[in-house]
Protein backbone atom coordinates (compact mmCIF):
# COMPACT_ATOMS: atom_id res chain seq x y z
CA UNK A 1 0.00 0.00 0.00
CA UNK A 2 1.08 3.57 -0.67
CA UNK A 3 0.49 6.44 1.71
CA UNK A 4 -0.46 9.66 -0.06
CA UNK A 5 -1.23 13.19 0.96
CA UNK A 6 -3.76 15.28 -0.93
CA UNK A 7 -1.94 18.59 -0.53
CA UNK A 8 -5.01 20.57 -1.57
CA UNK A 9 -6.80 19.24 1.53
CA UNK A 10 -4.05 19.06 4.14
CA UNK A 11 -4.20 21.89 6.68
CA UNK A 12 -1.30 20.67 8.79
CA UNK A 13 -3.35 19.63 11.83
CA UNK A 14 -0.61 17.16 12.69
CA UNK A 15 -2.67 14.21 13.91
CA UNK A 16 -0.93 11.89 11.46
CA UNK A 17 2.49 12.81 12.80
CA UNK A 18 1.27 12.35 16.38
CA UNK A 19 -0.16 8.90 15.59
CA UNK A 20 2.72 7.72 13.38
CA UNK A 21 5.78 9.44 14.86
CA UNK A 22 8.14 6.89 13.28
CA UNK A 23 6.78 7.41 9.78
CA UNK A 24 5.67 11.04 9.65
CA UNK A 25 7.31 14.21 10.95
CA UNK A 26 6.34 17.83 10.39
CA UNK A 27 8.10 20.58 8.48
CA UNK A 28 8.67 24.07 9.89
CA UNK A 29 5.19 25.11 8.76
CA UNK A 30 3.53 22.10 10.39
CA UNK A 31 2.88 20.07 7.25
CA UNK A 32 3.61 16.34 7.20
CA UNK A 33 6.85 14.88 5.86
CA UNK A 34 6.56 11.20 4.96
CA UNK A 35 9.52 8.93 5.61
CA UNK A 36 8.89 6.45 2.83
CA UNK A 37 5.46 5.91 1.31
CA UNK A 38 5.38 2.15 0.78
CA UNK A 39 3.78 0.67 3.88
CA UNK A 40 2.23 -2.50 5.19
CA UNK A 41 -1.47 -1.73 5.83
CA UNK A 42 -1.19 -2.15 9.59
CA UNK A 43 -3.69 -0.93 12.15
CA UNK A 44 -1.71 2.15 13.17
CA UNK A 45 -1.52 3.40 9.59
CA UNK A 46 -5.25 2.84 9.04
CA UNK A 47 -6.03 4.66 12.29
CA UNK A 48 -3.95 7.65 11.17
CA UNK A 49 -5.71 7.76 7.81
CA UNK A 50 -9.09 7.63 9.54
CA UNK A 51 -8.09 10.31 12.03
CA UNK A 52 -7.14 12.98 9.49
CA UNK A 53 -9.71 15.76 10.04
CA UNK A 54 -9.21 17.06 6.48
CA UNK A 55 -9.46 13.63 4.81
CA UNK A 56 -6.10 14.45 3.25
CA UNK A 57 -4.24 11.27 4.15
CA UNK A 58 -4.93 8.27 1.93
CA UNK A 59 -3.84 4.70 1.45
CA UNK A 60 -3.88 3.53 -2.13
CA UNK A 61 -3.27 0.12 -3.59
CA UNK A 62 -0.05 0.26 -5.63
CA UNK B 1 28.03 44.71 -26.25
CA UNK B 2 24.77 43.85 -27.92
CA UNK B 3 22.06 43.95 -25.33
CA UNK B 4 18.37 44.45 -25.50
CA UNK B 5 15.98 44.45 -22.62
CA UNK B 6 14.02 41.25 -22.14
CA UNK B 7 10.81 42.81 -23.32
CA UNK B 8 10.16 40.55 -26.23
CA UNK B 9 6.85 39.54 -24.68
CA UNK B 10 5.57 43.03 -25.48
CA UNK B 11 5.05 42.00 -29.10
CA UNK B 12 4.60 38.29 -29.57
CA UNK B 13 3.93 38.77 -33.28
CA UNK B 14 7.48 40.10 -33.54
CA UNK B 15 10.53 38.41 -34.94
CA UNK B 16 10.58 34.78 -35.97
CA UNK B 17 13.72 33.27 -37.45
CA UNK B 18 15.10 29.84 -38.12
CA UNK B 19 18.31 27.86 -38.04
CA UNK B 20 18.08 25.52 -41.00
CA UNK B 21 14.89 25.16 -43.02
CA UNK B 22 11.63 26.49 -41.59
CA UNK B 23 8.94 23.88 -41.00
CA UNK B 24 6.49 25.03 -38.35
CA UNK B 25 7.42 28.66 -39.05
CA UNK B 26 7.37 28.26 -42.85
CA UNK B 27 5.89 31.25 -44.62
CA UNK B 28 6.14 33.60 -41.64
CA UNK B 29 9.15 35.36 -43.17
CA UNK B 30 6.89 36.63 -45.97
CA UNK B 31 3.48 36.85 -44.31
CA UNK B 32 2.25 38.45 -41.10
CA UNK B 33 -0.52 35.83 -40.95
CA UNK B 34 -1.00 32.70 -43.05
CA UNK B 35 -4.67 32.67 -44.04
CA UNK B 36 -6.28 29.54 -45.48
CA UNK B 37 -4.92 30.23 -48.95
CA UNK B 38 -1.34 31.18 -48.06
CA UNK B 39 -1.32 28.25 -45.64
CA UNK B 40 -2.16 25.84 -48.49
CA UNK B 41 0.32 27.55 -50.82
CA UNK B 42 3.03 27.18 -48.17
CA UNK B 43 2.36 23.73 -46.75
CA UNK B 44 0.21 21.99 -49.36
CA UNK B 45 -2.91 19.95 -48.59
CA UNK B 46 -2.98 17.73 -45.49
CA UNK B 47 -2.96 14.02 -46.40
CA UNK B 48 -5.67 11.95 -44.74
CA UNK B 49 -4.42 9.88 -41.82
CA UNK B 50 -6.36 7.29 -39.84
CA UNK B 51 -5.43 6.33 -36.29
CA UNK B 52 -3.09 3.55 -37.42
CA UNK B 53 -1.15 5.89 -39.66
CA UNK B 54 -0.98 8.61 -36.98
CA UNK B 55 0.33 6.14 -34.41
CA UNK B 56 2.89 4.83 -36.91
CA UNK B 57 4.14 8.35 -37.58
CA UNK B 58 4.20 9.26 -33.89
CA UNK B 59 6.00 6.08 -32.86
CA UNK B 60 8.61 6.57 -35.57
CA UNK B 61 9.24 10.21 -34.67
CA UNK B 62 8.77 9.96 -30.89
CA UNK B 63 6.94 13.30 -30.95
CA UNK B 64 6.56 14.58 -27.41
CA UNK B 65 4.49 17.38 -25.94
CA UNK B 66 6.07 20.81 -26.30
CA UNK B 67 4.42 22.46 -23.31
CA UNK B 68 6.92 21.41 -20.67
CA UNK B 69 6.08 17.92 -19.45
CA UNK B 70 7.32 16.25 -22.66
CA UNK B 71 4.84 13.36 -22.63
CA UNK B 72 4.73 11.24 -25.82
CA UNK B 73 1.70 12.16 -27.95
CA UNK B 74 1.30 8.54 -29.13
CA UNK B 75 0.62 7.40 -25.54
CA UNK B 76 -2.19 9.95 -25.17
CA UNK B 77 -3.79 8.76 -28.43
CA UNK B 78 -3.60 5.12 -27.33
CA UNK B 79 -5.12 5.92 -23.93
CA UNK B 80 -8.13 7.49 -25.63
CA UNK B 81 -8.66 5.03 -28.47
CA UNK B 82 -12.37 4.27 -28.85
CA UNK B 83 -13.45 7.04 -26.45
CA UNK B 84 -14.26 9.81 -28.95
CA UNK B 85 -12.42 12.41 -26.85
CA UNK B 86 -12.58 16.17 -27.02
CA UNK B 87 -9.29 17.43 -28.40
CA UNK B 88 -7.95 20.42 -26.48
CA UNK B 89 -5.22 22.70 -27.80
CA UNK B 90 -3.48 24.22 -24.79
CA UNK B 91 -2.51 27.67 -25.98
CA UNK B 92 -2.56 29.27 -22.54
CA UNK B 93 1.23 29.64 -22.51
CA UNK B 94 1.52 30.89 -18.96
CA UNK B 95 5.33 31.04 -18.99
CA UNK B 96 5.98 34.79 -18.95
CA UNK B 97 9.04 34.54 -21.20
CA UNK B 98 7.41 32.25 -23.77
CA UNK B 99 5.59 33.56 -26.83
CA UNK B 100 6.04 30.66 -29.27
CA UNK B 101 2.54 29.23 -28.88
CA UNK B 102 0.91 32.62 -29.28
CA UNK B 103 3.02 33.27 -32.38
CA UNK B 104 1.71 30.00 -33.85
CA UNK B 105 -1.92 30.69 -32.93
CA UNK B 106 -1.84 34.28 -34.11
CA UNK B 107 0.23 33.90 -37.25
CA UNK B 108 -0.12 30.31 -38.50
CA UNK B 109 -3.33 29.09 -36.85
CA UNK B 110 -4.21 26.68 -39.67
CA UNK B 111 -1.17 24.55 -38.99
CA UNK B 112 -2.22 24.09 -35.35
CA UNK B 113 -5.82 23.37 -36.43
CA UNK B 114 -4.60 20.86 -39.03
CA UNK B 115 -2.88 18.82 -36.31
CA UNK B 116 -5.72 19.08 -33.80
CA UNK B 117 -8.44 18.24 -36.34
CA UNK B 118 -6.40 15.29 -37.65
CA UNK B 119 -6.33 13.86 -34.12
CA UNK B 120 -10.05 14.53 -33.68
CA UNK B 121 -10.86 12.76 -36.97
CA UNK B 122 -8.60 9.78 -36.19
CA UNK B 123 -10.13 9.32 -32.71
CA UNK B 124 -13.66 10.14 -33.95
CA UNK B 125 -13.84 13.02 -31.52
CA UNK B 126 -16.52 15.59 -32.10
CA UNK B 127 -14.84 18.78 -31.12
CA UNK B 128 -11.58 20.66 -30.97
CA UNK B 129 -11.35 23.23 -28.20
CA UNK B 130 -8.59 25.82 -28.42
CA UNK B 131 -7.93 27.30 -24.97
CA UNK B 132 -6.05 30.59 -24.90
CA UNK B 133 -5.28 33.31 -22.38
CA UNK B 134 -5.23 36.25 -24.79
CA UNK B 135 -7.86 37.85 -27.01
CA UNK B 136 -5.65 38.29 -30.08
CA UNK B 137 -4.91 34.57 -30.31
CA UNK B 138 -8.62 33.80 -29.78
CA UNK B 139 -9.58 36.14 -32.62
CA UNK B 140 -6.95 34.70 -34.96
CA UNK B 141 -8.11 31.12 -34.37
CA UNK B 142 -11.80 32.07 -34.82
CA UNK B 143 -10.94 33.79 -38.10
CA UNK B 144 -8.99 30.76 -39.28
CA UNK B 145 -11.77 28.34 -38.30
CA UNK B 146 -14.27 30.38 -40.32
CA UNK B 147 -12.03 29.98 -43.40
CA UNK B 148 -12.07 26.18 -43.47
CA UNK B 149 -14.80 23.59 -44.16
CA UNK B 150 -14.04 21.61 -40.99
CA UNK B 151 -13.87 24.79 -38.88
CA UNK B 152 -17.37 24.26 -37.46
CA UNK B 153 -15.86 21.65 -35.12
CA UNK B 154 -13.55 24.22 -33.55
CA UNK B 155 -14.44 26.11 -30.37
CA UNK B 156 -12.25 28.82 -28.93
CA UNK B 157 -12.26 29.34 -25.17
CA UNK B 158 -10.70 32.40 -23.63
CA UNK B 159 -9.68 31.24 -20.16
CA UNK B 160 -8.14 33.45 -17.51
CA UNK B 161 -5.68 32.72 -14.78
CA UNK B 162 -2.04 32.76 -13.83
CA UNK B 163 0.96 30.49 -14.12
CA UNK B 164 -0.53 27.27 -12.69
CA UNK B 165 -3.83 27.78 -14.56
CA UNK B 166 -2.01 26.69 -17.73
CA UNK B 167 -1.21 23.30 -16.20
CA UNK B 168 -3.04 20.62 -18.19
CA UNK B 169 -5.30 19.31 -15.43
CA UNK B 170 -6.11 22.82 -14.18
CA UNK B 171 -7.10 23.79 -17.71
CA UNK B 172 -9.36 20.73 -18.07
CA UNK B 173 -11.12 21.70 -14.82
CA UNK B 174 -11.56 25.29 -16.02
CA UNK B 175 -13.05 24.10 -19.33
CA UNK B 176 -15.49 21.95 -17.32
CA UNK B 177 -16.66 25.09 -15.50
CA UNK B 178 -14.58 24.44 -12.40
CA UNK B 179 -11.75 26.43 -10.83
CA UNK B 180 -8.53 26.81 -12.87
CA UNK B 181 -6.58 24.93 -10.20
CA UNK B 182 -4.67 21.65 -10.26
CA UNK B 183 -6.67 18.83 -8.61
CA UNK B 184 -5.40 17.15 -5.44
CA UNK B 185 -5.81 13.62 -6.72
CA UNK B 186 -3.46 12.05 -9.21
CA UNK B 187 -5.30 12.13 -12.49
CA UNK B 188 -4.61 12.99 -16.09
CA UNK B 189 -6.54 14.85 -18.75
CA UNK B 190 -7.01 11.49 -20.48
CA UNK B 191 -8.99 10.28 -17.42
CA UNK B 192 -11.60 12.89 -18.35
CA UNK B 193 -11.87 11.79 -21.99
CA UNK B 194 -9.78 14.75 -23.07
CA UNK B 195 -6.80 14.66 -25.40
CA UNK B 196 -4.85 17.78 -24.44
CA UNK B 197 -1.58 18.93 -25.95
CA UNK B 198 0.28 22.15 -26.39
CA UNK B 199 -0.22 24.28 -29.54
CA UNK B 200 3.27 23.58 -30.92
CA UNK B 201 2.73 19.83 -30.50
CA UNK B 202 -0.23 19.94 -32.90
CA UNK B 203 1.69 22.13 -35.36
CA UNK B 204 4.58 19.65 -35.31
CA UNK B 205 2.10 16.82 -35.91
CA UNK B 206 0.73 18.66 -38.97
CA UNK B 207 4.29 18.91 -40.31
CA UNK B 208 4.89 15.22 -39.57
CA UNK B 209 1.72 14.10 -41.41
CA UNK B 210 2.77 16.07 -44.49
CA UNK B 211 6.43 15.06 -44.51
CA UNK B 212 6.10 11.44 -43.47
CA UNK B 213 8.44 9.78 -41.01
CA UNK B 214 11.55 9.71 -43.23
CA UNK B 215 11.58 13.31 -44.40
CA UNK B 216 10.57 14.44 -40.90
CA UNK B 217 13.78 12.76 -39.65
CA UNK B 218 15.98 14.58 -42.19
CA UNK B 219 16.83 17.00 -39.42
CA UNK B 220 17.27 16.74 -35.66
CA UNK B 221 18.97 13.86 -33.88
CA UNK B 222 18.48 10.14 -34.32
CA UNK B 223 16.48 9.77 -31.11
CA UNK B 224 14.80 13.17 -31.36
CA UNK B 225 14.09 13.91 -35.02
CA UNK B 226 12.68 17.19 -36.27
CA UNK B 227 12.78 20.75 -35.05
CA UNK B 228 11.70 22.61 -31.95
CA UNK B 229 10.63 26.15 -31.22
CA UNK B 230 12.43 28.24 -28.66
CA UNK B 231 11.52 31.68 -27.41
CA UNK B 232 14.91 33.40 -27.16
CA UNK B 233 15.35 36.53 -25.07
CA UNK B 234 17.44 38.37 -22.53
CA UNK B 235 20.85 39.79 -23.49
CA UNK B 236 20.60 39.13 -27.21
CA UNK B 237 20.47 41.44 -30.20
CA UNK B 238 17.89 39.34 -31.98
CA UNK B 239 15.16 38.15 -29.61
CA UNK B 240 12.23 36.20 -30.97
CA UNK B 241 10.78 32.81 -31.69
CA UNK B 242 13.33 30.51 -33.29
CA UNK B 243 12.85 27.18 -35.05
CA UNK B 244 15.94 24.99 -34.92
CA UNK B 245 16.87 21.34 -35.46
CA UNK B 246 16.75 19.36 -32.22
CA UNK B 247 20.30 18.84 -31.02
CA UNK B 248 21.62 22.21 -32.27
CA UNK B 249 24.53 23.29 -30.04
CA UNK B 250 23.79 26.23 -27.72
CA UNK B 251 26.76 28.14 -29.19
CA UNK B 252 25.15 28.22 -32.64
CA UNK B 253 21.92 29.63 -31.24
CA UNK B 254 23.74 32.21 -29.12
CA UNK B 255 25.73 33.41 -32.15
CA UNK B 256 22.64 33.52 -34.37
CA UNK B 257 20.73 35.42 -31.68
CA UNK B 258 23.59 37.94 -31.52
CA UNK B 259 24.38 37.36 -27.88
CA UNK B 260 27.42 39.61 -27.29
CA UNK B 261 29.05 38.14 -24.22
CA UNK B 262 26.72 35.45 -22.93
CA UNK B 263 27.64 34.17 -19.49
CA UNK B 264 24.56 32.31 -18.25
CA UNK B 265 21.43 30.87 -19.80
CA UNK B 266 18.07 30.00 -18.29
CA UNK B 267 16.70 27.03 -20.23
CA UNK B 268 13.16 25.67 -20.16
CA UNK B 269 11.46 28.64 -18.51
CA UNK B 270 10.89 29.36 -14.83
CA UNK B 271 10.43 25.70 -14.00
CA UNK B 272 13.68 25.10 -15.88
CA UNK B 273 17.27 25.58 -14.88
CA UNK B 274 20.31 27.85 -15.02
CA UNK B 275 23.43 26.86 -16.94
CA UNK B 276 26.76 28.41 -17.81
CA UNK B 277 26.68 29.50 -21.47
CA UNK B 278 28.66 26.44 -22.60
CA UNK B 279 28.54 26.38 -26.44
CA UNK B 280 28.56 22.57 -26.60
CA UNK B 281 25.27 22.04 -24.71
CA UNK B 282 22.92 20.29 -27.15
CA UNK B 283 19.47 21.79 -27.34
CA UNK B 284 17.38 18.65 -27.20
CA UNK B 285 15.56 16.87 -24.42
CA UNK B 286 18.44 14.45 -23.89
CA UNK B 287 21.10 17.15 -24.37
CA UNK B 288 19.67 19.36 -21.67
CA UNK B 289 19.02 16.38 -19.43
CA UNK B 290 22.73 15.54 -19.74
CA UNK B 291 23.50 19.11 -18.65
CA UNK B 292 21.22 18.67 -15.64
CA UNK B 293 18.36 20.69 -17.08
CA UNK B 294 15.27 20.48 -19.23
CA UNK B 295 14.01 21.85 -22.53
CA UNK B 296 10.78 22.44 -20.59
CA UNK B 297 8.53 25.03 -22.14
CA UNK B 298 11.02 25.93 -24.89
CA UNK B 299 12.48 29.12 -23.45
CA UNK B 300 16.10 30.26 -23.68
CA UNK B 301 17.03 33.42 -21.80
CA UNK B 302 20.56 34.80 -21.96
CA UNK B 303 22.32 36.79 -19.22
CA UNK B 304 25.56 38.72 -19.62
CA UNK B 305 27.58 40.86 -17.20
CA UNK B 306 25.31 43.86 -17.62
CA UNK B 307 22.88 42.69 -14.96
CA UNK B 308 22.98 41.38 -11.39
CA UNK B 309 22.18 37.68 -11.77
CA UNK B 310 21.21 37.30 -8.09
CA UNK B 311 18.84 40.24 -8.43
CA UNK B 312 17.31 38.65 -11.53
CA UNK B 313 16.89 35.41 -9.58
CA UNK B 314 15.25 37.26 -6.67
CA UNK B 315 12.72 38.97 -8.97
CA UNK B 316 11.69 35.72 -10.63
CA UNK B 317 11.56 33.80 -7.34
CA UNK B 318 9.27 36.45 -5.83
CA UNK B 319 7.07 36.20 -8.93
CA UNK B 320 6.94 32.40 -8.72
CA UNK B 321 5.97 32.63 -5.03
CA UNK B 322 3.17 35.07 -5.89
CA UNK B 323 1.94 32.67 -8.59
CA UNK B 324 1.35 29.86 -6.10
CA UNK B 325 -2.34 29.02 -6.15
CA UNK B 326 -2.12 28.75 -2.35
CA UNK B 327 -3.88 25.39 -2.29
CA UNK B 328 -1.03 23.35 -0.82
CA UNK B 329 0.69 24.26 2.44
CA UNK B 330 4.32 23.58 1.52
CA UNK B 331 3.98 25.73 -1.64
CA UNK B 332 1.93 28.45 0.04
CA UNK B 333 4.40 28.92 2.88
CA UNK B 334 7.58 27.51 1.36
CA UNK B 335 7.78 29.58 -1.83
CA UNK B 336 7.47 32.94 -0.05
CA UNK B 337 10.13 31.72 2.41
CA UNK B 338 12.35 30.80 -0.54
CA UNK B 339 11.77 34.21 -2.11
CA UNK B 340 12.74 35.92 1.17
CA UNK B 341 15.89 33.76 1.36
CA UNK B 342 17.02 34.79 -2.12
CA UNK B 343 16.29 38.43 -1.31
CA UNK B 344 18.35 38.08 1.88
CA UNK B 345 21.16 36.58 -0.18
CA UNK B 346 21.11 39.65 -2.43
CA UNK B 347 21.41 41.80 0.67
CA UNK B 348 24.46 39.84 1.81
CA UNK B 349 22.98 37.97 4.76
CA UNK B 350 25.36 35.17 5.82
CA UNK B 351 23.84 31.71 5.66
CA UNK B 352 21.00 32.74 3.36
CA UNK B 353 22.13 30.41 0.56
CA UNK B 354 22.07 27.37 2.86
CA UNK B 355 18.61 28.28 4.16
CA UNK B 356 17.36 28.78 0.59
CA UNK B 357 18.65 25.35 -0.44
CA UNK B 358 16.98 23.81 2.61
CA UNK B 359 13.66 25.47 1.78
CA UNK B 360 13.96 24.36 -1.86
CA UNK B 361 14.38 20.76 -0.69
CA UNK B 362 11.44 21.21 1.70
CA UNK B 363 8.97 22.14 -1.07
CA UNK B 364 10.19 19.70 -3.74
CA UNK B 365 7.51 17.16 -4.68
CA UNK B 366 5.06 18.37 -2.05
CA UNK B 367 2.15 19.82 -3.98
CA UNK B 368 -0.79 18.91 -6.20
CA UNK B 369 1.10 20.22 -9.24
CA UNK B 370 4.74 20.67 -10.19
CA UNK B 371 4.94 24.35 -9.29
CA UNK B 372 6.93 23.79 -6.08
CA UNK B 373 9.19 21.22 -7.79
CA UNK B 374 9.87 23.49 -10.76
CA UNK B 375 10.53 26.50 -8.55
CA UNK B 376 12.91 24.47 -6.39
CA UNK B 377 14.84 23.32 -9.47
CA UNK B 378 15.04 26.86 -10.83
CA UNK B 379 16.40 28.33 -7.58
CA UNK B 380 18.71 25.43 -6.72
CA UNK B 381 20.36 25.38 -10.16
CA UNK B 382 20.92 29.15 -9.93
CA UNK B 383 22.42 29.04 -6.44
CA UNK B 384 24.90 26.34 -7.44
CA UNK B 385 25.97 28.47 -10.39
CA UNK B 386 26.07 31.90 -8.74
CA UNK B 387 28.69 31.28 -6.06
CA UNK B 388 30.95 34.13 -7.22
CA UNK B 389 28.03 36.54 -7.10
CA UNK B 390 27.03 35.23 -3.69
CA UNK B 391 30.58 35.92 -2.43
CA UNK B 392 30.49 39.49 -3.79
CA UNK B 393 27.10 40.15 -2.20
CA UNK B 394 28.23 38.65 1.10
CA UNK B 395 31.62 40.36 1.42
CA UNK B 396 31.49 43.44 -0.80
CA UNK B 397 27.91 44.62 -0.43
CA UNK B 398 26.94 43.52 -3.93
CA UNK B 399 28.30 42.90 -7.41
CA UNK B 400 27.98 46.53 -8.48
CA UNK B 401 25.64 45.69 -11.35
CA UNK B 402 22.08 46.94 -11.67
CA UNK B 403 19.13 44.56 -11.91
CA UNK B 404 18.01 45.13 -15.50
CA UNK B 405 15.07 42.74 -15.53
CA UNK B 406 16.39 40.65 -18.43
CA UNK B 407 14.23 37.79 -17.14
CA UNK B 408 10.71 39.01 -17.89
CA UNK B 409 7.96 38.53 -15.33
CA UNK B 410 4.24 39.08 -15.72
CA UNK B 411 2.93 41.76 -18.03
CA UNK B 412 1.94 39.15 -20.57
CA UNK B 413 0.10 40.55 -23.57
Amino acid sequence: MTLEIDWTRCDGHGLCAALLPDRISRDEWGFPVLHGTKLPPDTAVRRAVAACPALALRLTRT
Amino acid sequence: MTTTMGRLAADPASATWTIGAARVLAGLDRNAVLDARTHLDTHGPLPAADLGRLLGLLDASGLTGRGGAGFPLAAKLRALRGQRPTVVVNGSESEPASVKDRVLLRRTPHLVLDGALAVAVALRGRRVTVAVHDAAAAAAVRTAAAQRPDGNRVRVELVSGGFVAGEARALVRALDGGPALPPGRREHATDHGVLLANAETFAQLAVLIRLGRHRFADTGTRTEPGTTLLTVGGAVGRPGVVELPLGTPLGIVLAAAQAGQPRLVVAGGYHGSWHPAVPAIELSRSGLAAAGGTLGAGVLLVLDDSTCALGELARVTAWLAAESAGQCGPCRFGLPALARDVQALCQGHPGAAEIALRHARAVDGRGACRHPDGTARFVTSALHLLQDETYLHLHHGGCGRPVLGLLPIGGRP
